[in-house]
């Protein structure tokens, strides 16, 4: 053979086997996502969840009807999951409730501290015993509403008006994800505390102080709630906002709809999936909090991860793991309730061309209109829930019993230069979290677009496969946790005195990546599904393999979800504190949220400092992502 | 390079799903290796003028071996627990800041007296220095005392007057005044429902609880949440804490009369802690010397002023500084719990306190 020869070999081998991984790279590509999965979420989360299902090695359901039939947790259901038979003895005590419920029309005075009377309707309903499933669900249902009614003028502004600082805004809406729970309800005492910042301004005008958190602790849970949740809805329904068909909107203007007619009938069903998955996102992550009800609110807002965590203290884990099992159940449930929805609704469409943003204050008699005021009422109540404890937080690292100090921060300075090995250093913090971002973000963006790509247009079991896909965030983050201990940090033991275990930088970025893919999922699956299929058939037609298909032509037409969910990968991985806390510890491997922990001791200033380099460095990036991911949106 | 860049991350992703690793175990430490690995809580080695540099420092210098602190991991003795019930091997040799409760959770779990070594006495100069009062009590002699706190109520005399017992807690002067903490996850609040049941008893606890619910106590998460957030703020006149607070209100310029410490009863409940050897520790002797070494007059005074706790030693065998005795207020008597008076009731406790706020 020629060398000419032998080149031309050569060369079609290695195109043969570039095409041989072309073809099978979706294959591929699943099996390391389900590799993945295996080994960081299912056997932990499994190795726990067998735990309610045996009893001394035998299988049993013992502990989850112990639980379902517990009044304690299930209030009056409890009894009907105990007889689930005697209809009629339920229907009774229904009845008998119905008969107590009593309406009276009386006078009140709504508005605390104002005395106004008010016709009011006095609905007396005769008390219910809730469980703590129960009250879970109630303040998760409050929340929900209370997010996306926070939620969404943010997202109508960020999408539909141009203003100095909209994209850096837009950007920073993300903050409140990354924070640790307790700086949040240090920020909140911080601002609403009767001392606090919100206070002091009312005070400097003559008014208060009022008792914002003591008058209603399950409001200030639940508005605590919203800070984490309603930057969650906004950035959702702006990104499907501004991949909206600006042209399905003049095509109904010039066949006579009215602007309201055409925003309900054109724009609305294009936004309210992005509005439903932040709603459903919002119920999962508030029916399943855990430090924020008992730090601002108290023992007497528990919810079900409380018990749990109670019970993996006490080492019961047959128990704490039947309530987690709840938990996921119903979490899921409404996940798959959600998806049969959503693929209901699957239109076809669209090259995405978002409509024009006006101006937000073009001139001062468009500023006086009733609507730009209610944008600046709204800009208001937004500056003091989000603003407001951020910058409580941060003025609270300059301070100490002398006024203003620069101690906390001399102390992150003296740390970071003088500090022993086995201390926390600040920088070491800040390189972990960036590298484990940028990692996870590597990680998680394959896997959830590949779980996308298989799950859109497969039907009923691609339904199924797209809930369980959820489970991250569906698993109580306690059992998650303990599992990653167990399972992965302990090893799991094999013949021959090995041990199976999976710790430091890899397992963190594989547990940040399993707890951030769905947010990648969440982000595309939607838009895909919209995709018109006979483009990509085209494409397979005139030769393109399934990968080819997927990298030319659908992934850029979802390039604005693939970023959305980038942006979130990022925010999970560097706001992740509980099982980043279990596989770094021991090793150099931890990061900002680990760091401010470490920090807290009997007085909160360094960790304090440390919570607002947090801030700061994520902000930092989050306004550099979305400027380098804005170059792919459009 | 787009389609690389993701095949390159399809890539990765694989690998670190299948990336496990293999390892075998070598029957850990060499005895008599001269390295003495303790493991013990953040505030002992990460925080502000924490004590641990300094004993680690001073331990080296003067037995010529090596002290390795490991940060205690998020599930403190539960994880030590599993680790002995599953086989996992532990590291480390001896454990700094140990408390009644954790003991009694280990012979509970595992098997009575498991977990850590009988202390040999003999082996100890200085044990007999340890107050009688400040032991944890437990029978299979496991534990040493180096360090204790009181609980007490810390207030602002400009709201509300200083509470002369536990009852008039209950009373109108206090109402919506008082912050505790749960005691199912907080160290403080665990000791003031201690204190309670103490006080009330059994039977009487959960009635007297009920009345501080009607005058409005408020139960947070844990310390830092109810001190460092909401009685900082100014949310509430009183915060269940501990009796050292002045030393930290005068080292950071705060207002003392925001800062006082009360003692209802004349009373607080007392947190002593201890230090064990782990069954598998490989260099007891060097764990002996390091016991001693805590014990002795000079480290005593500097946990006291760092961590700021009291000393495990009766009083001629430390001298603390002016400050300590000026701010750090001691009850006339202790309250404190046994390891025979916990074990086999502190869950029930618990649980059935947490279920009259719970799930209503």
């Amino acid at each position: 053979m020629s060398l000419a020869d032998r080149l031309v070999v050569d060369r079609r081998s290695a195109g043969a086997a570039s095409a041989w991984l072309e073809r099978r790279a979706l294959s591929l590509a699943a099996l390391g996502t389900a590799a993945v999965l295996v080994v960081v979420l299912y056997l932990p989360v499994g190795l726990v969840f067998v735990e309610a299902l045996l009893e001394d090695g035998s299988p049993t359901l013992g502990h989850v009807a112990e639980v379902v039939t517990d009044p304690f947790y299930f209030g009056v259901l409890a009894d009907v999951f105990a007889e689930p038979l005697a209809i009629g003895d339920h229907l009774g005590a229904l009845v008998g409730w119905l008969g107590g419920i009593s309406i009276a029309v009386t006078l009140a005075s709504p508005v605390p501290g104002l005395d106004l009377p008010v016709p009011w309707l006095a609905v007396d309903l005769p008390p219910v015993r809730k469980g703590l499933f129960g009250f879970t669900a109630y303040q998760a249902a409050l929340s929900t509403v209370a997010s996306v009614a926070i939620g969404l003028p943010a997202a109508y502004i960020l999408a539909n008006y141009e203003f100095r600082g909209r994209r850096t805004l837009r950007s920073l809406t993300i903050l409140p994800f990354v924070l640790p729970g307790i700086m949040v309800a240090v920020g909140f005492y911080a601002m609403f505390g009767r001392t606090g910042t919100l206070n002091t301004l009312l005070g400097a005008v003559g008014l208060g102080p009022f008792a914002f958190v003591e008058t209603s602790p399950l409001a200030i849970v639940i508005l605590a709630h919203a800070f984490y949740n309603a930057p969650l809805v906004a950035r959702l329904t702006v990104s499907a906002w501004e991949s909206v068909d600006a042209r399905t909107v003049e095509t109904a203007r010039s066949l006579g709809a009215s602007p309201r007619r055409a925003f309900r009938d054109v724009v609305v069903p294009q936004l309210v999936p992005a509005v439903l998955t932040g709603a459903l996102l919002t119920f999962i992550f508030t029916f399943m909090t855990f430090p924020i009800v008992l730090a601002l609110g108290g023992l007497q807002l528990a919810t079900v991860e409380v018990w749990i965590y109670d019970r993996v203290q006490r080492l019961a884990y047959g128990e704490a793991a039947s309530l987690a099992i709840l938990e996921t159940v119903l979490s899921l449930g409404l996940t798959y309730a959600y998806l049969r929805y959503e693929s209901a609704r699957a239109g076809l469409s669209q090259a995405p061309s978002p409509p024009p943003r006006e101006a937000l204050f073009p001139d001062v008699r468009t500023a006086l209109s009733p609507r730009r005021l209610a944008i600046l009422g709204y800009g208001l109540v937004a500056l003091v829930l989000f603003v407001g404890p951020l910058a409580s937080l941060v003025v609270g690292s300059f301070t100490d019993g002398s006024g203003f100090t620069l101690r906390n921060y001399a102390f992150l300075l003296e740390r970071q230069l003088e500090g022993a090995s086995f201390q926390t250093r600040p920088v070491p913090a800040i390189r972990n979290s960036l590298l484990f971002g940028l990692a996870t973000l590597a990680v998680a963006v394959p896997m959830g677009v590949v779980i996308s790509v298989l799950t859109v247009r497969a039907g009923r079991s691609g339904r199924l496969v797209d809930t369980l896909a959820m489970l991250p965030l569906a698993v109580s983050g306690v059992v998650f946790g303990i599992g990653l201990l167990q399972g992965l940090v302990f090893g799991i033991p094999l013949p021959g005195g090995w041990r199976f275990q999976v710790t430091g930088a890899v397992a963190i970025v594989a547990a940040h990546a399993v707890a951030a893919y769905p947010f990648v999922t969440r982000n595309v699956s939607p838009l895909l599904a919209t995709l018109d299929p006979a483009m990509v058939e085209s494409a397979r037609a005139l030769g393109a393999s399934r990968t080819r298909a997927l990298l030319d032509v659908e992934l850029p037409l979802v390039a604005s979800g693939i970023v959305a969910g980038a942006a979130f990968a990022f925010a999970v991985s560097i706001g992740e504190f509980s099982s980043t806390v279990i596989l770094a510890s021991g090793s150099e491997h931890y990061t900002m949220p680990v760091a401010v922990e470490r920090y807290l001791g009997r007085r909160s200033g360094p960790a304090i400092a440390m919570g607002t380099l947090l801030l700061a460095v994520t902000a930092a990036s989050f306004v550099v992502v979305d400027r380098v991911g804005g170059r792919y949106e459009l | 390079m787009k389609r690389r860049a993701l095949l390159g991350a399809i890539g990765s992703g694989s690998a670190l799903g299948i990336a496990g690793c293999l390892t075998r175990d070598d029957g850990g430490d060499e005895e008599g290796d001269g390295t003495l690995t303790v493991v013990t809580y953040e505030s002992m080695i990460d925080t502000e003028d924490s004590a641990g540099p300094w004993l680690k420092e001073r331990f080296e210098d003067e037995f010529d071996a090596e002290l390795e602190w490991e940060q205690l991991p998020d599930g403190g003795i539960n994880h030590y627990v599993q680790r002995a019930d599953r086989d996992a091997g532990i590291d480390a040799d001896v454990y700094l800041g140990l408390n009644v409760d954790d003991l009694v959770r280990v012979d509970d779990q595992l098997e009575d007296g498991a977990l850590f070594r009988e202390l040999d006495d003999d082996r100890l100069e200085r044990a007999d220095r340890v107050r009688d009062e400040f032991a944890l009590g437990d029978p299979h002699g496991r534990t040493l005392t180096y360090d204790m706190g009181y609980i007490s109520l810390v207030y602002d005399e400009t709201e509300v007057a200083e509470p002369a017992s536990l009852e008039a807690l209950t009373e109108p002067e206090y109402e919506d005044a008082l912050l505790a903490q749960n005691a199912q996850k907080a160290d403080s609040g665990q000791a003031f429902l201690l204190w309670t049941i103490d006080a009330f008893g059994e039977d009487g606890y959960l009635d007297y609880w009920q009345r501080l619910e009607d005058n409005g106590v408020r139960v947070l998460d844990g310390w830092s949440e109810s001190y460092s957030g909401a009685y900082m703020e100014g949310e509430r006149s009183m915060v269940v804490s501990y009796s050292t607070d002045q030393v930290y209100a005068n080292r950071f310029d705060y207002d003392f009369s925001r800062h006082q410490v009360a003692f209802p009863d004349d009373q607080g409940y007392a947190n002593p802690e201890g230090m064990a050897i782990f069954e598998g520790a490989g260099d007891a002797d060097l764990a002996y010397d390091f016991f001693d070494f805590v014990l002795s007059s000079e480290a005593q005074a500097e946990i006291a002023t760092r961590n700021v706790q009291y000393p495990a030693v009766a009083d001629e065998h430390v001298d603390l500084d002016e400050e300590f005795d000026e701010y750090a207020h001691t009850p006339e008597e202790m309250v404190s719990f046994g390891y025979d008076d916990l074990q086999g009731n502190l869950d029930g406790w618990v649980e059935d306190w947490a279920q009259e706020f719970a799930g209503q």
